[in-house]
Order: C-alpha cells, then sequence, then structure tokens
C-alpha cells in the first residue's frame, strides 16, 4: 500500500483495465486503498495513465480535401484496385477461425494473407488489361534494365540452391544416423539371441550328463546352427571372392615372418650381388628423374606468386 | 525550364490528335519537331529526398523507391534545421507536384511524409520493419520501370483518412500511363493492406499469368501519426489515437525495468518492518524468579 502512496502523490495511477471506466474516481488515497480492498487493484498491475491526447479527425475536412484531390482520369491512368484476399484453401481456412488479432503477429499467416490480395489484384487486373488490348506479359526477347541486377539475381539463386542442398544434406545424415541405431539394435538383439542359445546348450548338456536325458538332438541341432555360422563367417570374410583371407595377417607374416629363419634375411647373397637387373643404361637418368619427382614442391618465390595471382 | 514549356504543349495538342501511339518512322530529320507520345496525361513527377542523418537501411529503402518509380526525381539531402516547408519550394523548382520525405531521427527511427505539394494534403507516417529490395530472401525481380497494379485491402474504402491515403497513395505510387521512360508491361503489384492499424507495403512479382507471385521488396510497414490539410503543414485533419512514437515506447520500457526495481526494494523494506523484534512467543516474567546467576549469590 505504501507504494500506491507514493506513486499516486506524483502522477495520477490507473489500472490496467478493470477500473479504467471510472478512473477518475480513483484520485484520492482512500479511494484507492477501497478499490484495493475489494480486489479490484492487484500490486502487478498498476500503469502510468497516459497524459489524454487530443484527438482530431475532420471528416467534412477530410472528404473536401479527397474530392479537391481526386482525379478524373481512366483506370488504366492509374491502375488502383481495391481487393479482398482470394479463398484460402480449405486446409488453412480452419486454423484461421481464431481471433484476427493473432494474425498480426504470426508472420505466416499475416503475408499469406498479402500474397492472397495480390493474387486477387493480379487476377482482376490482368483480363481488364487484356480487354484494353494492352499486353501483360514480357516476351523472353524483350531485354530491358531490371530492378535487380543480374549480379545481384545470380547471388539469390546461389543463397536459394545452398539452402536446398543444405536440407538435403542434413535429411541424408538423419537418415544415416537413424539406419545405424537401428544396425545397433539389430546387433544386440543377435548377440542376446547367441547368448541365449550357448545357455540352453550347456543346460542341454548338463541334464544329459545327470541322466535326465536320453537323447542326444539338441546336438545335432547345435551341429546344424554351427555349420551355418561357419558358413557365414565365410561369406563374411569373403568380401570380392576371396574367401577368409585377411590381408592385414598376410601382410604381417610377410614381413615380420612366421616361422623360418629370420636372422640374416637381409644379408647380401650370392644371387642378389649377381643381380644388376637394374642397372641398365639408362641407370643414371633413372636416378636423376627420381631425384627431380622426390622435389615436387616448388620454391619459395615462386609458390607466393602463384598465391597472389590468385 | 524549356523543357516543362514543351510538355505543356503536349498537353495541350493531346486532345486534337488522334488517340493511338505513335510510332517513329526510321529516318528522321533534323528539322522536324520532335514527335512525343501524346496519351501521357496524368502527370505526376515525384521528389524522393531524405533529411540527413537517416540510417543505411533507410537510404536503401530511399533508393530502391527512386529506381522503382521512374517518374521519381532525386535532390540532395535536406539539413535538419531547414524548416519543412523549403520542401515545397524545392519541389516547385524541380517541377514536382509529390513529394515523399525521408526524416531519420537518432539515427534509428524512419519518418515518412507523403505529400501533395502545392496544396496539400500530406501526412505523416512512422516507418517500421524495413526490409530492402537488396536482401537475398526476396527472390522476385521486374523491369526497373514497369508500371505496378496498385491493390488495396478493403478497409481503404472504410473510413475517411483511410480513403485520403489510398488517393495519395495512387497518386504518388502509380507510374503515369505513356511516362516516357516507363516498360509496356505489367510484371509487378504493389500491395497496401491495413492490419493493426497500420499499412503493410509489399510489391510482388507476377511470376504466371494464374497470378503465382514472389517478393521483390522493399517491404515497409507505414504508422500513421497525422494528416495535415496543407504541404507540409496547415490544420490537422486526422490524428491517429493509437500512435505511441518510439520515444514514448522505449520510455515505457524502460520505466517498467525500473517499476520491477523500485517493487523489490519497497517489498524489502516492508519486510523488514513487520519482522518481529523480539521473540516470537509471550514469556512468563515469573519464570525467570529462581533462576541465580553467581555474582547475586556473591
Amino acid at each position: 500500500m505504501a507504494l500506491f502512496k507514493k506513486f499516486t502523490n506524483r502522477i495520477p495511477y490507473e489500472s490496467d483495465e478493470s477500473v479504467s471506466s471510472d478512473a477518475e474516481s480513483l484520485d484520492s488515497d482512500e479511494e484507492l486503498q477501497n478499490a484495493f480492498a475489494a480486489g479490484k487493484l492487484k500490486s502487478g498491475f498498476v500503469i502510468e495513465a497516459a497524459p489524454k491526447k487530443q484527438l482530431i479527425k475532420n471528416t467534412t475536412g477530410l472528404r473536401q480535401k479527397l474530392d479537391e484531390m481526386k482525379q478524373d482520369l481512366a483506370w488504366i491512368e492509374r491502375l488502383d484496385m481495391i481487393n479482398d484476399s482470394t479463398q484460402l484453401p480449405k486446409s488453412m481456412v480452419d486454423e484461421d477461425n481464431e481471433s484476427g488479432d493473432a494474425d498480426v503477429h504470426n508472420d505466416f499467416k499475416r503475408e499469406m494473407k498479402f500474397y492472397r490480395q495480390a493474387q486477387a489484384a493480379v487476377l482482376e487486373a490482368l483480363p481488364r488489361l487484356q480487354k484494353l488490348g494492352l499486353k501483360t506479359k514480357r516476351p523472353e526477347d524483350y531485354f530491358a534494365e531490371m530492378a535487380k541486377s543480374d549480379d545481384h539475381m545470380k547471388r539469390v539463386r546461389e543463397k536459394l540452391l545452398e539452402k536446398t542442398l543444405g536440407m538435403e544434406r542434413s535429411e541424408k545424415a538423419k537418415k544415416l544416423r537413424d539406419l545405424r541405431k537401428y544396425g545397433k539394435q539389430v546387433q544386440k538383439e543377435v548377440l542376446q539371441k547367441r547368448q541365449k542359445e550357448k545357455r540352453d546348450m550347456l543346460e542341454a548338456v548338463k541334464k544329459y550328463r545327470k541322466g535326465q536325458k536320453d537323447k542326444l538332438d539338441f546336438l545335432n541341432n547345435d551341429d546344424f546352427e554351427e555349420n551355418d555360422k561357419k558358413n557365414k563367417k565365410v561369406q563374411k570374410g569373403g568380401k570380392g571372392g576371396k574367401p577368409g583371407v585377411n590381408r592385414k595377417r598376410v601382410y604381417k607374416n610377410a614381413k615380420f615372418g612366421f616361422g623360418g629363419q629370420k636372422k640374416r634375411s637381409k644379408m647380401n647373397t650370392k644371387d642378389s650381388v649377381n643381380n644388376v637387373s637394374q642397372y641398365g643404361k639408362n641407370f643414371s637418368k633413372i636416378r636423376s628423374s627420381k631425384k627431380g619427382m622426390k622435389n615436387k614442391r616448388p620454391g619459395k618465390s615462386r609458390r607466393q606468386n602463384t598465391k597472389s595471382r590468385k | 525550364m524549356a523543357k516543362r514549356k514543351h510538355e505543356n504543349k503536349d498537353e495541350d495538342e493531346s486532345p486534337k490528335k488522334s488517340k493511338e501511339d505513335i510510332v517513329l518512322p526510321p529516318v528522321i530529320n533534323s528539322n522536324e519537331p520532335v514527335q512525343r507520345q501524346k496519351k501521357w496525361i496524368n502527370k505526376q513527377r515525384i521528389l524522393v529526398l531524405s533529411s540527413r542523418g537517416i540510417g543505411y537501411r533507410s537510404r536503401h529503402l530511399m533508393l530502391d523507391l527512386r529506381s522503382l518509380l521512374p517518374h521519381s526525381k532525386p535532390e540532395s539531402k535536406m539539413d535538419n534545421k531547414d524548416k519543412l516547408f523549403v520542401i515545397n519550394e524545392m519541389c516547385e523548382m524541380k517541377n514536382c507536384n509529390k513529394c515523399i520525405y525521408f526524416e531519420g531521427k537518432k539515427k534509428m527511427d524512419l519518418y515518412m511524409w507523403l505529400s501533395n505539394v502545392p496544396r496539400g494534403p500530406s501526412a505523416k507516417f512512422l516507418v517500421e520493419n524495413v526490409h530492402t529490395m537488396s536482401e537475398l530472401k526476396m527472390t522476385g525481380n521486374c523491369l526497373k520501370a514497369s508500371r505496378p497494379l496498385l491493390s488495396f485491402s478493403k478497409e481503404f474504402e472504410q473510413e475517411e483518412h483511410w480513403q485520403l491515403l489510398k488517393e495519395l497513395f495512387t497518386q504518388i505510387f502509380s507510374v503515369p500511363n505513356h511516362h516516357p521512360k516507363s516498360q509496356p508491361f505489367f510484371d509487378h503489384v504493389f500491395n497496401f493492406s491495413i492490419v493493426d492499424n497500420r499499412i503493410w507495403f509489399r510489391n510482388y512479382q507476377i511470376l504466371e499469368e494464374d497470378a503465382s507471385l514472389a517478393e521483390i521488396g522493399p517491404r515497409f510497414v507505414l504508422n500513421p501519426i497525422r494528416i495535415f490539410e496543407g504541404s507540409f503543414g496547415g490544420p490537422t485533419l486526422y490524428i491517429n489515437p493509437s500512435y505511441t512514437s518510439p520515444n514514448e515506447h522505449r520510455r515505457i520500457l524502460r520505466r517498467s525495468l525500473a517499476a520491477k526495481y523500485l517493487m523489490k526494494v519497497e517489498s524489502k523494506k516492508g519486510h523488514e518492518s513487520r519482522k518481529p523484534t523480539n521473540s516470537s512467543y509471550d514469556l512468563d516474567p515469573t519464570d525467570d524468579f529462581f533462576t541465580v546467576t553467581p555474582e547475586d549469590v556473591g
């Protein structure tokens, strides 16, 4: 309450809406307090009363000015129209039933309204112009200065393209992510299934040992399954028609040896000394060319030159 | 001035001669008087200028309007100190009968004056939400000097001040028929609609005859402030009651923030004053009767 007093001493305050009808009676503190007690005022809702504006609307003056200003010209000289927006498709109308005030702050709806209005104008004007015998459409071979330069339009197109590409890319990434998720789930299921099979098998073996079961049917079953797995493994390894070759292993075997003697493997032997096949006629040339090949990077000055040229 | 004389002559001759378009012959003698299009009746010329100290966005908007309106004439920026009715004289000198004047305040707020020059009326608007033609999201394009179709929403018919503004807009924004700089095709629409007591301007390109459109720009919102009877002055015909100046708006925002702080301080004070100083329950004075301190004994 102390707050109210403080404010009311300075400037007349009134509540937002609820009390605005009897705003003028709220001058004294006592009445303010009464209003507060009655629950008409809330502490957060106090807004300074705007100084009353002088309202002018001189309708006769406006009309007179309009008459004075009006031109007696054919429509073709002015091209003005009053349009209501064209009919919206049914899917949009349902949403539009909400209050009109919300549309102002809904960008899409508002712009759609403007677009519809312009469409209505076009649909009205073009037939009218054609009736007057005027050309409306620009022929393909008519060139004149445009409002936006070609350079600008190129940039616009690039931007559009970039946008669509970005959308596509993100869509692709999304799909990949989903696929990966799905794959993981499948793998998990497979692992669980295998473990379950193993458990069942062990249990069956146990039962057989104890003599609860006489038959060894389950083994057959499992054999069959194991065979299946092996087959699958072979298929997995055999990409490109080479079944089960582990290239890494082959390479490592060659490098580090796998069995056999390792020592003295780098020493010269009789054969290697006698082998002069690589020293032909053009040996020196080859070497020099090799040297040339080695230094592919041009010199610093040349590099800088090329850079500056770009 | 010589130019002006020529044009006047055209106007005089136009009703006498046939109304067909004049096609110039391929070879013309230099002695012959220059033939002109006779049908150019609606002679509107618009002076488009601004005050000093408008922001870059507003300047671009002004340039866009200049490029879209072939019947406009440029003028250098006006000093803020000059009185507004100086513009009337400028228009007279430039032979213009309409004017669009951009007034920048504080490098933030943009006001637009539209005026019918010698005799009024004129209107002052606050320009909000400016997007220029050079923004890349506006994908349309049109001939630089083709004549726009003007589309007004239904609200423009309803009240007197809207009617007057509609007339003003039509006379300023419609490119005159057969204007020497204008192009013969119709490929864009100026769209004026009233939403939320403001006038929203849009410029669309007509892509196809079945009325598919693409926005060209610029786009802006005009919040009417006042309509005057004269050009840049005179008695007021209309004041927009729902208009708050941007300064006021900012002040209210700041005020509301300050009020929040004041409330907090006030509530703290109140809490302090209401806080009980002694313990919260009543004490019986006889409780202490038998408590004895060592000093009492000694």
